[in-house]
């Protein structure tokens, strides 16, 4: 719809824009984090802006180069907000510091939507069935992954451009205001959740090799580990999983987790229960 | 070896290149799809996507932490496929060596990052005031030596290393061995308890269980669980957006009798 009303010159620096956004990470650094990346997908824009305005390029330049940081995906999204936005100040109808607050204000909201959308449901999705597949050999399983997560998200990235483009600003505040957002966060969460569910069955393992032999006669011993499956099975991965998502939720690192792990399994090797 | 080393490394540099500068985020560099490729360039394709499965499990949720990568998945990946193919060690040793040779190379990205990328932010600064096109450029060619580092890293471990390691695991008692077999199966639990503790909200906690009941008894397979999933998922989503567009409609409503203006427009 919308998309058709857009003119040839600029269809051409959206598509250069979504190409050179797929930069996110390049030059990466803790100063800056996306700056560069950010820069390098305005270029194209500055660059039709301000071909014959130096002195407003630079000051763009100067916005585009600050500190950004969000998910790659939505990224994209930002870039063309602020190309519509860049568009209007460049016939003196938005200013610049709107245009850097409208940028930082988006950086947490669209991170925690994408987050939980792309690395918490789609990517653990993507890895479930590829996992099941390579687990049997089948280089199918790759070629999933990429064509379920890598081109998913360059697909939702060219969609994206476009929307922050054409939608412009009143399209955030309808759909912040909304509580969209939130549902869309929750049910992404069902479905991630239970893709972990189903992985954390299907993977984690203790591997309990604890035999007691309650009679002392032949015959007499009780294998620990499939009484405990018998209860519930793989009763014990899922405790430690449990163990472990309450340590994190009490601040515990990853590193200090796996430490742990080393720890206990090693220890558990030497005495012999493993 | 030595040639072996060049191989691995040259897949291991195009693919994290290729991953930041075209195909999108950490895709390419993935456990899945790098021990496979770095398998089938080192003659033994099969290990390599067997090795893609079991990797990925364990580094599934290992990168979610904001910005402090406790393992580097791609890294390991690469030197754990490398070990088992090259000194025809099980699969289970290669994967349980993984995850310590990942934490000790997160450190190679870790201190180029914090000594190279960080002090160049200034320079990138003045750079593109001054010329947008050497910006690019020089962003591009910047890039690709940040790839180059980890890359002449994972050439000596692999070319001088892994013969080095084997003889060290050779004089280790076995009972390290069974430890270390026993962690890799509860290591992949810190990446779904990682992914648990961050989606985790009482009112869709539950949905671990459904899934894992669907493995446990049921015996069903991940791509029919996504589906079940997206369904449950879809439904939540309408139910509660007629939610939400009944309480606009109310609030609209009150406005409209108060301003007596229609407000329909605003919805498109």
């Amino acid at each position: 719809m919308a998309k058709n009303n857009l003119t040839a010159q600029e269809q051409a620096t959206l598509k250069k824009m979504f190409l050179l956004s797929h930069l996110v990470f390049i030059s990466f650094s803790m100063v800056k984090m996306e700056a560069n990346g950010f820069m390098m997908t305005m270029e194209p824009a500055l660059e039709e802006l301000y071909a014959d305005n130096p002195e407003e390029k630079k000051e763009a330049v100067a916005r585009h180069m600050s500190f950004f940081n969000t998910h790659a995906v939505p990224f994209s999204f930002v870039a063309g907000l602020a190309y519509a936005m860049e568009r209007q100040h460049s016939e003196g109808k938005v200013d610049g510091t709107t245009i850097e607050n409208i940028k930082a204000a988006l950086m947490g909201p669209t991170a925690g939507m994408f987050d939980s959308l792309f690395f918490n449901c789609i990517r653990v999705i993507a890895a479930g069935i590829s996992i099941g597949l390579c687990r049997q050999g089948n280089f199918l399983g790759t070629i999933i992954f990429i064509l379920l997560y890598g081109v998913t998200q360059s697909v939702v990235k060219w969609l994206l451009i476009n929307t922050g483009y054409t939608l412009g600003t009143s399209f955030i505040d309808q759909v912040f205001n909304s509580g969209l957002i939130q549902v869309l966060t929750k049910c992404a969460s069902v479905l991630g959740l239970m893709m972990v569910g189903a992985m954390t069955a299907q993977m984690v393992s203790v591997p309990l090799n604890l035999v007691i032999n309650t009679t002392g006669a032949e015959g007499g011993e009780v294998v620990i580990a499939d009484i405990l499956n018998s209860v519930f099975p793989g009763l014990l991965g899922v405790v430690a999983l449990f163990l472990m998502v309450w340590l994190i939720k009490k601040g515990w690192t990853p590193t200090k987790l796996i430490g742990l792990i080393f720890a206990f399994a090693l220890i558990g090797a030497a005495i012999g229960i493993f | 070896m030595a040639g072996a080393a060049l191989k691995i490394c040259i897949v291991y540099f195009l693919l994290c290149y290729i991953d930041e500068i075209c195909l999108s985020w950490q895709c390419l560099t993935r456990p899945i799809v790098i021990a496979p490729l770095a398998g089938l360039v080192l003659g033994d394709f099969r290990t390599g996507i067997i090795m893609g499965a079991e990797l990925e499990a364990i580094f599934m949720g290992i990168s979610a932490i904001g910005g402090v990568i406790a393992a580097d998945a791609t890294l390991s990946s690469v030197i754990a496929v490398a070990y088992t193919i090259l000194t025809g060690a099980s699969i289970t040793d290669g994967v349980a060596l993984a995850f310590p040779i990942g934490t000790v190379l997160t450190s190679v990205n870790n201190l180029s990052m914090s000594l190279i990328s960080n002090p160049m932010a200034a320079y990138w600064e003045k750079l593109a005031q001054k010329d947008l096109k050497q910006f690019k450029i020089q962003n591009f060619l910047f890039a690709a030596l940040m790839k180059l580092i980890p890359s002449v890293v994972l050439f000596i471990s692999v070319a001088y290393g892994v013969d080095g390691l084997n003889k060290l695991l050779g004089t280790l008692p076995p009972f390290v061995m069974t430890g270390l077999g026993a962690a890799s199966g509860m290591m992949i639990g810190v990446g779904f308890a990682i992914l648990t503790a961050m989606i985790w909200d009482q009112e869709v906690g539950i949905f671990f269980f459904v899934g894992y009941v669907m493995v446990a008894y049921l015996h069903m397979d991940t791509l029919a669980i996504a589906i079940l999933g997206a369904a449950c998922a879809i439904t939540m989503f309408f139910s509660n957006k007629r939610l939400i567009d009944m309480k606009n409609e109310l609030l609209n409503a009150g406005v409209k009798t108060a301003e007596n203006k229609n407000s329909e427009e605003d919805f498109f």
